[in-house]
């Protein structure tokens, strides 16, 4: 008789225990899908960055070698010739702005001009998405 | 059969269960970021044949010594697309990081 009372203390202390460990398991199955979720969502945005980011490179690769309407490839060394004092211009303003660019993604914050544009007068060229977030191409 | 009889009878069947706890939670490293460098302008020149006396002129007269650390067009476009790699990587290091802290040090997770 003692030992079954023993017994029966013993089964409603595991019960209790069981119970603590079943909805533990239940918070650790939650926490898995929340990681689950997170990592998918983790996952989504470096493949938009990255896509964004090749797609800033190809822009840079097509400003160096775009073809015109008869079918001729930009030179840049011709058209320094032709066009110095032009053509050092765009290049000192494009790096301005590709330093620019090196700054922001190493942390540096935004001004207003550089968050309010939306004109692509107003924008970094060389990382629109990064430097001009209120800009949508055009 | 009768020893075995004698465990049954003396022994219960039932054990105590023991469960351990042993989380414990770790500290989040919480590095402060780098702050980020203020890059000073450069500036540069193009030279042809053409303006080439002009230009060394004018580097003289503004005091600067006459001289120039050339590109050729092409190197000058390896150089911009070199520079734009650069710059994608460190926002993609930047992201990768972001990602890890906020996975690992979010407020939810400490909860």
């Amino acid at each position: 008789m003692y030992k079954l009372k023993a017994d029966n203390a013993i089964l409603k202390e595991n019960a209790i225990k069981l119970e603590e460990a079943v909805s533990s398991q239940q918070a650790v199955i939650q926490q898995q899908t929340k990681d689950f979720n997170t990592i998918l969502t983790q996952n989504k945005k470096m493949t938009a960055l990255n896509e964004t980011l090749n797609k800033e490179l190809s822009a840079l690769d097509d400003k160096f070698n775009k073809t015109n309407a008869s079918g001729k490839k930009r030179d840049i060394g011709d058209l320094a010739i032709a066009r110095t004092k032009t053509i050092e211009k765009v290049i000192n303003k494009a790096s301005d702005n590709a330093q620019r660019c090196v700054e922001i993604s190493m942390g540096a914050e935004l001004t207003e001009k550089e968050k309010n544009a939306t004109k692509k007068s107003e924008i970094n060229s060389e990382c629109p998405s990064l430097a001009n977030p209120s800009y949508i191409p055009y | 059969m009768p020893i075995l009889l004698i465990f049954l009878t003396s022994c219960s069947s039932i054990k105590q269960l023991e469960v351990f706890k042993t989380e414990v939670k770790r500290v989040p490293l919480n590095l402060e970021k780098p702050a980020a460098p203020n890059m000073e302008k450069l500036n540069w020149i193009i030279i042809t044949s053409d303006n080439a006396e002009e230009v060394f002129a004018k580097m003289k007269e503004d005091g600067k010594d006459p001289v120039l650390f050339g590109l050729s067009d092409d190197d000058y476009e390896i150089l911009a697309k070199n520079f734009a790699q650069i710059r994608a990587y460190i926002i993609k290091q930047g992201a990768t990081l972001d990602s890890y802290k906020e996975y690992y040090e979010s407020s939810e997770k400490s909860e």
